[in-house]
């Protein structure tokens, strides 16, 4: 099941190659068909995952590379536990939402949406594989299409944004391998299960070394402060899509490593490394927030309010507790769906009046009364208002995390602030406000596309808000094991 | 006890009744705005048939929590969150308020809003409203309560900046918000602090805890609650987000920033007042004296206000000073009481005020005089209204009012003397409007706005202007829908204080509280009796002097204060301050220089690494000069280097580092 749903979006992506030139405008549906089928995928294995057991589950195996002499070898295996589960689901979501936003792109779309689904296989990949070499592939997989997107559909400085962004991630990565093969070589396996269970006690290189040449990697992604310059880039040049894409799932992977990896494997070191790993989270908050207030730009607002939102997860991260730890995985889920959505409607703003500059943008409520309620929705979920799902994540990473950080909470609860004043500061600025004539002729969203991904991401948004244990119940199976070795290690 | 108890499905009814209405509303009657107003004037009043009933069920357990059970909502570990039901005097009051007041303002705003091109969008937010603030009082968790609060919150925003294509009012609603999240950080803090320590939501249990955990956890956790409590009840320093609230219809006002949610601050501290009542006597001081100096600080302002609602705001923030400084000095029954009356009679003077600017377009009271002729009903509500609120015997807030300045009188002096200069300064302002609206002669209101063919109609409206037929001929009284509410809340204004001395209102609160805090008895004082109606009565009489009689004019006393008033009009420079000290100043400061900072040092840094990289890029880029004997030669070297390194290494460094490393790597 799990090998079909990372297999899925590739095969659509060749398809989608497949087509001849005179029929390339139907890539759009061919994309759609797959991403959609993933979505259902995803949806049946959430509905039928078994929320009784811990550990993984739909796990497919078999041996890639084999190397019994030396003692390990590398091998396929996914498999999905309560921590990677909500995630499958998230990407699935957001391929579609993005396939959808994506419906009036006519520069080569056949490439477009096999690059596409080339990245939702490639965020598959590293969300499923429990095999750290195979984890090390599908990150950097992930890095060529995000390249391609970005420097050929983009817009601005796309080539610069594109290429800080691979650099960014790739010598992070760099790190990353070494520290894989370093934990690997240790302990005579890569297989994230069996390393999970038997951490490797010594190493060639010091543990603390090890751990923060992988953190950096994931740090990179998340992103925090002062890692985070490459993002408002990336977003800013970046095709809607994208965005979604990017900010919607790839940060998670950020996340997603941390929990899944570097907590299990190395326990005493984040131990040791708590109090530091707070304090980044607690500032980048407040950092990110700050600078959220000075932008200018829609969408470099939203890129900025991401890197404050993606404190909250290191944040709850650095708590270590079950409760802190829960608190991180659901901002990833949450932060995935609002930020996703405030993307989808700048882009649906910025097709009609073709301008992000918030100053050109006035009593946009008049002319398009269905895309400002939603970009509200979408505002006042991301300012952590209650029955939205955002609310849920953010008291549970504090309620977690008051306890061992508490100055580090305290700045993370007052970002909470500044975050209400940037939305809205910004839903003022262009939403309400008299009515002017600049825009009297805009249209308001009523393509199917339009309303589809729009409504797909508020149902997600106000459900979790009002009906948490359908997220809850499943993330708890997935940190009860991590608390547990994190605890044990204390 | 007239009724059987009343069954858990039917509380939980009174909540979603106007939950209900507001789905039909969005889902169903968005182009069918009358039905709207319809649905949910008959959704509240089925919420408010129940909420009697609850009242009712309360009164027969003389004031103690009926026990519902609670649901399971969510949890994560230790992290459980129930949702549930907390029945007790305290609540069951605080439904009664709020549905009858609500039931009111809906009909009232079938008139006022009459017209309004965006009628069904305002219904639906005020049933969201109705039912955030029924959910935020019958909550029996903090967290349920919390929830709401935020909720409510939401609908204020969404009501105060109803009519976003004024600048004003989005700037309004903006500024409410934010404000009162400010506040909402220490109550959130609060909420996080009291959970890591007890590890519940439950209200009943906490209040419990409070005696068990050291005083530092109770001190923080009680500023927290003030700090919530001062956001939402606009209390000193938090207070100036409310007289800009009034940019919202009429009827918002009335029901949001006045009777109801600004109260839930109030009621706040008083569904935690064990809590309060345990914390370290400083604590209780703090919230006292914010209280006391909210009151006469807002007091003064309400004084030199020209707009008509924003005198009735400044009058707000100034009773709701009075009932936390009540709560600060231990006078949890006297609070309550005075925000059960406040609530019917400020209710009443919003809608007295909404009339008047339907017949003159204005809220400016120097463009409007001798309205009493034109609109009888009006004028004899309003002053029933300021009679009330000024505690005038036997009106309900001279009871309520009394019993607050009885509890100053007993705990501290200084209080006392402050809440009775208020009590002089309430009905001065009072009654200043009465004179300027309604004696006097008619200046003309303000003209009739032309709405061309737009559908947002400000404030003042349409069918005013359509019915006026130019001067004098255009003040009439307001219709049915407006006068009937006025006329209903005349009643609880003149007859709800009468309650007092049976005891009855003051056990049905304390049955909220544990048995050992329980000590309320109706008493009559004379000193405050007498003082407190001088009081009264000496600002009506200056009211009349100065506004009616003209003797000595108001400008002539404002010549020999000198730049006071001024400074007073100017709202003490608070507004400058927080604005442009505050925001624009330290954050956006702190905005720019962060944003300099992250392109030029941090993202400098960046390009800078690429820059260098480049740049040795370039420089060995030199030495590929093609020529295959320098590229052999260079090979050779880096060979024997290579190997000499490693043999030099192999047996030493490495091994030291880790024994048996190179055998792994080179089997």
């Amino acid at each position: 099941m799990l090998t079909l749903f990372l297999l899925l979006p590739l095969a659509g992506a060749l398809l989608a190659i497949a087509l001849p030139a005179h029929r390339e405008g139907e890539a759009k549906i061919i994309a759609l068909c797959f991403s959609a089928l993933n979505l259902a995928i995803a949806v049946v294995m959430y509905v039928v995952f078994d929320r009784g057991v811990e550990g993984y589950q739909f796990v497919d195996r078999f041996e890639w590379i084999t190397g019994a002499d030396a003692g390990f070898s590398v091998q396929y295996v996914v498999g999905v536990d309560g921590l990677s589960a909500p995630l499958i689901v998230l990407l699935g979501l957001l391929s579609v939402v993005s396939v959808l936003v994506s419906w009036n792109i006519d520069l080569k779309p056949k490439q477009y949406f096999a690059w596409l689904l080339i990245l939702e296989s490639a965020v598959a990949g590293v969300f499923l594989s429990l095999d750290l070499i195979q984890f090390f592939l599908f990150w950097e997989l992930e890095l060529l299409p995000m390249f391609f997107l970005i420097s050929q559909w983009g817009s601005g400085r796309r080539l610069y944004s594109a290429t800080k962004f691979l650099l960014y991630t790739l010598a992070g990565s760099a790190l990353m391998l070494v520290g894989f093969l370093v934990i690997g070589f240790g302990a005579h396996t890569f297989d994230i299960e069996a390393l999970t269970k038997a951490p490797p006690q010594e190493t060639v290189v010091p543990l603390a070394i090890v751990f923060w040449a992988i953190m950096l990697a994931f740090l990179v992604k998340l992103p925090v402060f002062p890692l985070h310059t490459w993002l408002p880039d990336a977003h800013t040049d970046a095709p809607t899509a994208v965005s979604v894409m990017l900010a919607g799932v790839l940060l998670k992977m950020g996340g997603y490593g941390i929990l899944r990896i570097v907590l299990p494997l190395m326990p005493n070191e984040v131990h040791d490394f708590s109090k530091v790993l707070a304090t980044i989270a607690g500032f980048s908050v407040i950092w990110g927030a700050i600078i959220t207030l000075r932008q200018t730009d829609l969408k470099r607002l939203v890129a900025y309010s991401s890197v404050s939102h993606m404190g909250y997860v290191l944040l709850g991260v650095s708590a270590l507790g079950p409760v802190g730890l829960s608190g991180a995985a659901l901002q990833m889920f949450t932060h995935g769906c609002i930020t996703g959505l405030l993307f989808v409607m700048v882009g649906m703003i910025y097709d009609r009046t073709h301008t992000r500059e918030i100053s050109q943008l006035r009593g946009l409520m008049h002319h398009m009364p269905l895309i400002g309620t939603v970009f509200i929705v979408a505002g006042l979920a991301s300012l952590g208002l209650p029955a939205m799902s955002g609310f849920v994540a953010e008291i549970t990473v504090f309620l977690g995390s008051m306890g061992p950080h508490p100055a580090a909470t305290m700045a993370a609860v007052f970002g909470v602030v500044l975050s209400a004043g940037y939305i809205l500061w910004t839903i003022e600025r262009i939403l309400h406000g008299p009515k002017t004539h600049d825009f009297h002729d805009l249209t308001d969203a009523r393509k199917w596309w339009e309303l589809t991904a729009m409504g797909i991401l508020v149902v997600a948004i106000i459900g979790v808000g009002i009906w948490p244990a359908v997220l809850t119940d499943t993330v708890r199976m997935g940190i009860e094991p991590i608390a547990k070795i994190v605890e044990a290690a204390s | 006890m007239l009724f059987p108890d009343i069954p858990e499905a039917a509380v939980w009814a009174i909540y979603f009744a106007p939950i209900a209405s507001f789905v039909a509303i969005v889902a169903f009657l968005r182009s069918r705005p009358l039905l709207a107003g319809r649905i949910t004037i008959a959704a509240v009043f089925v919420a408010w048939l129940l909420a009697v009933w609850a009242l009712d069920t309360v009164s027969g357990h003389d004031g103690e929590s009926v026990g519902f059970a609670s649901h399971h909502w969510m949890s994560l570990f230790e992290f459980e969150v129930d949702l549930g039901i907390r029945l007790d005097g305290l609540s069951a009051m605080m439904l009664f308020v709020v549905t009858s007041i609500s039931l009111l303002v809906q009909i009232y705003s079938t008139g006022y809003m009459a017209g309004d091109g965006g009628y069904a969008r305002f219904f639906a937010f005020m049933s969201l409203f109705t039912a955030a603030m029924l959910g935020l009082v019958m909550s029996s968790s903090l967290l349920q309560l919390f929830v709401h609060w935020e909720l409510v919150g939401l609908t204020s925003y969404l009501l105060i900046g109803f009519w976003f294509h004024k600048p004003s009012a989005a700037a309004a609603a903006k500024k409410a918000f934010i404000v009162t999240r400010f506040g909402d950080f220490g109550f959130m803090l609060a909420v996080i602090l009291i959970w890591s320590k007890t590890h519940t939501f439950d209200i009943f249990e906490i209040n419990e805890a409070v005696h068990h955990l050291p005083r530092a956890v109770v001190a923080g956790f009680v500023v927290g609650l003030l700090s919530g409590a001062a956001g939402k009840s606009a209390q000193f320093p938090l207070h100036f987000w409310l007289p800009d609230a009034m940019e919202g219809p009429t009827p918002v006002s009335s029901i949001v920033h006045s009777a109801t949610m600004v109260a839930a601050g109030v009621y706040l501290l008083a569904r935690f007042f064990p809590a309060v009542h345990a914390a370290p006597g400083g604590i209780q001081m703090l919230i006292a004296y914010t209280g006391g100096f909210t009151a006469i600080f807002a007091a003064s302002m309400g004084i030199v206000a020209t707009d008509i609602k924003r005198v009735l705001a400044y009058s707000t923030i100034s009773q709701l000073g009075y009932m936390v400084m009540a709560l600060g000095l231990g006078g949890y029954p006297a609070a309550m009481f005075h925000l059960f009356t406040h609530a019917f009679f400020k209710s009443l003077l919003f809608q007295g005020a909404g009339s008047v600017s339907h017949a003159t377009n204005t809220f400016e009271m120097p463009l409007m005089g001798g309205l009493r002729k034109h609109m009888p009903i009006t004028f004899i509500t309003f002053v029933i209204g300021a009679l009330s609120l000024s505690g005038i015997f036997p009106l309900a807030g001279f009871w309520s009012k009394d019993e607050i300045l009885l509890d100053a009188w007993k705990h501290d002096k200084f209080l006392f003397a402050i809440a009775t200069t208020v009590a002089f300064m309430t009905a001065l302002y009072m009654f200043r409007a009465i004179f300027m609206t309604f004696f006097g002669e008619y200046k003309g209101g303000a003209p009739a706005e032309d709405h061309g063919s737009s559908h947002d109609a400000p404030d003042a409206h349409a069918t005013a202007s359509t019915d006026a037929h130019g001067g004098h001929g255009g003040l009439h009284e307001s219709p049915r829908s407006m006068t009937f509410p006025l006329i209903m809340l005349s009643i609880p204004a003149i007859f709800f204080g009468l309650i007092a001395p049976s005891g009855f209102f003051g056990e049905l609160m304390e049955g909220a509280l544990d048995p050992s805090l329980r000590h309320f008895h109706f008493e009559i004082e004379p000193v405050v009796l007498v003082t407190s109606t001088v009081a009264a009565l000496g600002g009506i009489a200056a009211a009349a002097a100065i506004y009616y009689a003209q003797m000595p004019s108001s400008s002539m006393i404002r010549s020999r204060l000198g730049p006071l008033p001024r400074v007073v009009e100017r709202l003490y420079l608070v507004n400058e301050i927080a604005e442009t000290g505050m925001v624009r100043g330290v954050l956006q400061g702190a905005g720019r220089g962060a944003a300099l900072i992250d392109k030029y040092l941090v993202d400098g840094a960046v390009n800078m690494a690429g820059y260098a990289t480049r740049f040795a890029g370039d420089m060995l880029r030199r030495g590929q000069t093609g020529q295959v004997q320098a590229n052999t030669s260079l090979m050779l070297i880096g060979v024997v280097a290579a190997a000499s390194t490693l043999m030099a290494l192999s047996g030493g460094l490495i091994e030291r580092v880790s024994p048996g490393l190179l055998d792994r790597l080179m089997p």
